[in-house]
């Protein structure tokens, strides 16, 4: 029986097909990680020029947000650039501030980033560890006071500029499979000093 | 050999050629040897392929699940999505999907007699809507108030509330609701918050439910206080601490707007105060008021129409003062027990000459205080040394790990002295454990000073896991101490705090912001210098069970108030305590007792009230839960009280709403505070799901892979039976 190259199985066909969909969600899953982490570098630049004092300093060109503070944990020798404004876009390159005013004249700043890319080191966080928000202006130290899991259905944020504190956001599980659940872990941190 | 003949079984109407065919028959070319392995396979179970009833084959099943798994893929990639983009905020549990525009509104009736003040709070539920609705409003009461009513009135008809376990009460309600009956349901889910639910609002219809409650009147800066909380102040209140990670889902913030976005909300009130006396001074403190003098005391009215219920109401009345201790005593009887009240007033700061003390001042400095706390708790205890006496003696104490003190015994207040103090002070160090016992027991034992009165001033964020041990240390070693508590920071153990001021007869303080040090600490120093009658005791005969158990002293400018049952009317019920150095007693006639008239049973609920939380404190104490909760059940049903176990239930039998017709549910929210600096928003999403996306990939990936690299060398994929 002679060969023919065209007379390939049909399965085969629709194995390559599902391989190639299965290879671009692998990209797809893959990419969401690579560009947290290379978003974070670009940042890193960026949070230079807006020390520098250039005022709205811009990560890359089309970039609608801007660095606004440096967030570090000593104890896990964690060190991120936070982003202004907790949209879903700007969540994908770093940790976000939910603001309602700049950063320097609020007093209750709360923190919000993805629980598997950039918030991942919360489930590790203690309390009583030591968290320093670098803003243009000064440096904060905060500790860790409370943890605890709220549900975002029948719980709101209050944002109160008369308490002074840091506020840390993520989903809960930590290890949910999908996403879009209605728990969050929030962390509160109040000032050293 | 060149032929292999297929199973005649196989031959289906059409011929289509599926991949399955083509495999199979690429498979007979490369085996020859192939008919001899499935016929050592068949063995087994002859198992026929027959074109009618299809058997699923190995690799299909494999396609089937990566089809499957690259529909997970999908899903997974679009909630991801759509979890970028969704809204902020909250969401109303609406089970048909209906919006529905209910409003609510408040009027009360308040009627003050004595310490007692009887509430009535009517919420007027309208349904704006074109759907049947059930409104969920969550309201703040005072804390302690004893809710022992409810009606309700659709249309015409009154129907009066009664209390049933929580669980009964629940099903109840369901039932009700589900059979379009109009019933409501009025529960407490924290101390000072209560949720009303109201099933089967018409369209367009307005039904009124009435809650009542007895609340105390409370008394400082000589003069009388009543607060009618209306709304709920957002502010950051810490839950349980969930570090196994367990979801506190009793703690519900109620749901609260601006304002500006309400369509209700309006308020309502009328006071009535009773007093046979006139009052020095009559005050609300946040709304205008009508004050009326009427035959048997005072009216009071809201003046503006238009008033929200978006702040507290208070109330503020002064009466005229006597210059020594004034007692009144109030009985109610209701043919098993006796209730009654016994007031101690406290005589006017002018006629207390103020007394010599020892301080003892106590620091935690464990690591917990570090920081903010710290420094507050310097700040207070500067404040605490700026305010000595001359004739004042003192001494410092500070604990971690270790207990140190400054002196050996209280010294007095020496310019040395103070430098010694100020220079401790400065040199404190939050570090190590907290170890608050030996610090405890080391000032209560410190030698006395002869005649001064001990106050032991104890600075702390209160930190502590042995709470009940240490609560029994200060119970034995109190002796004619007094123990004050000022707690530190934004979420102190106010709990331990409060019960340690109680049990020590002090009182205690709460600074939460440094700017609060100076107001906090006057406040407390103001009450504590002046100890107008110590040492109280009161003999109320046997058997009588009476609240608060440890009796505090009498300061200027706070009266006692006393809560007991008796087994009988008490003839005679003597005082005793120590004013200004002296022995004072004083033996109140039990003939003299005020009876206390038509509402009389509310000395009863009161006194079960007080019995209720004196219950709910021994939770503290390692009391059995279960035993507990039935005793508090017993009495809240026997007394008629609605607690965390027990609910207000009211049903309405007519059933009103067709099943055909849907029930729309939503939450009505409530008023932020006006004034308020708080703004709430809804949680971000905060999860991109990449780890599960990219592991059923991968999945996906090798699945097909394997299925390329096997599905050419391996069996065919139709058992066939060869004939050779």
């Amino acid at each position: 029986m002679a060969k023919n190259p065209l007379d390939m199985p049909k399965r085969h066909w629709v194995l390559a097909v599902m391989s190639l969909i299965a290879a671009s969600f692998l990209l797809d899953a893959l990419w969401i990680p690579v560009k947290a982490e290379l978003a974070q570098h670009l940042l890193e630049r960026s949070w230079l020029r807006t020390l520098a004092g250039e005022p709205d300093a811009k990560p890359w060109p089309w970039a609608d947000t801007r660095a606004v503070a440096i967030l570090e944990v000593p104890r896990l020798g964690l060190r991120e650039i936070v982003l202004e404004g907790s949209s879903g876009r700007n969540l994908a390159f770093g940790p976000t501030l939910l603001n309602t005013t700049q950063l320097d004249q609020s007093a209750d700043r709360i923190l919000s980033g993805h629980r598997d890319t950039h918030f991942s080191f919360l489930k590790e966080l203690q309390t009583g560890d030591l968290v320093r928000l670098r803003t243009v202006k000064e440096i904060r130290d905060y500790r860790v006071s409370w943890q605890e899991a709220v549900d975002s259905r029948t719980q709101q944020l209050v944002i109160d500029d008369s308490v002074e504190r840091l506020t840390l956001l993520t989903c809960y599980p930590f290890n949910a499979t999908t996403a879009g659940g209605p728990l969050r872990w929030v962390v509160t941190a109040l000032p050293e000093s | 050999m060149s032929n292999h003949t297929r199973s005649t079984d196989n031959n289906r109407p059409g011929q289509h050629r599926s991949i399955r065919d083509e495999l199979e028959k690429r498979a007979w070319v490369q085996n020859p040897d192939l008919a001899n392995r499935l016929n050592n396979r068949l063995e087994g179970g002859k198992r026929h392929y027959d074109g009618s009833r299809r058997i699923m084959r190995w690799q299909d099943r494999i396609l089937l699940t990566l089809g499957f798994a690259l529909l997970v893929l999908l899903v997974i990639r679009a909630e991801t999505a759509i979890g970028d983009d969704q809204v902020w905020g909250l969401q109303l549990n609406n089970d048909s999907g209906v919006y529905t525009e209910l409003a609510i509104n408040t009027g009360i009736q308040l009627d003050i007699t004595g310490l007692v003040s009887r509430v009535e709070i009517t919420q007027s539920f309208t349904n704006h809507g074109s759907h049947w609705a059930e409104g969920i409003y969550r309201f703040p009461l005072p804390e302690g108030a004893a809710v022992d009513r409810m009606r309700i009135k659709v249309g015409e008809r009154v129907l009066e509330g009664e209390i049933q376990e929580k669980e009964t009460a629940r099903q109840t309600y369901q039932n009700a609701r589900d059979a379009g009956q109009t019933a409501t349901i009025v529960e407490q889910q924290r101390r000072n918050q209560f949720e009303t639910r109201l099933a089967n609002i018409g369209p367009g219809e307005s039904i009124e439910i009435t809650i009542a409650y007895l609340q105390n009147v409370s008394y400082s800066d000589f003069s009388y206080h009543l607060r009618l909380p209306m709304t709920f102040t957002p502010r950051w209140e810490p839950g349980q601490q969930t570090a196994g990670g367990q979801l506190n889902t009793t703690l519900q913030t109620p749901y609260l707007i601006p304002s500006f976005s309400s369509n209700g909300h309006g308020l309502t009130l009328q006071a009535n105060l009773v007093s046979a006396v006139e009052f020095a001074a009559i005050e609300s403190r946040y709304h205008d008021v009508d004050i009326r003098q009427v035959e048997n005391g005072y009216q009071i009215e809201l003046l503006n129409p238009d008033e929200i219920s978006d702040r507290d109401f208070v109330l503020s009345w002064t009466p005229t003062l006597q210059s020594h201790p004034s007692v009144s005593l109030t009985t109610f009887n209701d043919g098993d027990s006796v209730y009654a009240q016994l007031m101690l007033a406290p005589p006017l700061a002018d006629s207390i000459s103020p007394q010599a003390r020892e301080i003892i001042l106590i620091i935690d400095t464990s690591g917990s205080m570090e920081g903010a706390s710290l420094d507050q708790a310097r700040a207070a205890l500067l404040h605490a040394l700026n305010s000595l006496g001359p004739d004042d003696y003192f001494n410092l104490l500070q604990f971690n790990s270790e207990t140190e003190r400054l002196f050996d015994q209280s010294i007095t207040v020496t310019p040395t002295s103070l430098y010694n103090a100020q220079n401790f002070i400065s040199r404190l160090k939050a570090n190590g454990g907290t170890n608050m016992a030996p610090a405890l027991k080391m000032a209560l034992e410190m030698p006395e000073i002869p005649k001064l009165m001990r106050q032991v001033v104890f600075i702390t964020d209160g930190a502590v896991g042995n709470e009940a041990e240490l609560l029994q240390k200060v119970a034995q070693n109190l002796g004619k101490s007094r123990m004050f508590t000022v707690a530190i920071g934004h979420a102190p153990n106010s709990w331990f705090m409060r019960k340690t001021a109680e049990i020590g007869r002090g009182s205690f303080v709460h600074i939460a912001k440094p700017d609060e040090v100076e107001t906090q600490m006057s406040a407390l120093w103001g009450r504590i210098q002046l100890p107008a009658l110590t040492d109280i005791c009161v003999n109320w005969g046997d058997t009588a069970e009476y609240f608060p158990e440890v009796i505090p002293d009498l300061y200027a400018g706070e009266p006692l108030w006393l809560l007991a049952r008796l087994p009988a009317e008490p003839t005679m019920i003597g005082l005793c305590g120590e004013l200004n150095d002296r022995n004072w007693e004083l033996n109140v006639n039990g003939w003299d007792a005020a009876s206390s008239g038509a509402g009389g049973d509310n000395l009863a609920k009161l006194w079960a009230r007080k019995k209720i939380e004196a219950l709910e404190d021994g939770l503290m104490f390692g009391a059995d839960p279960e035993l507990t909760q039935l005793e508090i059940t017993g009495l809240a049903l026997d007394y008629g009280l609605l607690t965390r176990y027990t609910s207000m239930v009211a049903v309405d039998r007519t059933p009103r709403r067709d099943g055909g017709e849907s029930l729309a549910v939503s939450e009505i929210p409530g008023l932020l505070p006006t004034g308020s600096s708080a703004q709430l928003a809804g949680y971000p999403s905060t999860a991109t799901g990449w780890v599960a996306q990219l592991i059923l990939s991968v999945f996906v990936l090798l699945l097909a892979t394997c299925m390329l690299l096997f599905s050419g060398s391996r069996l065919p994929m139709t058992p066939i039976i060869a004939k050779t």
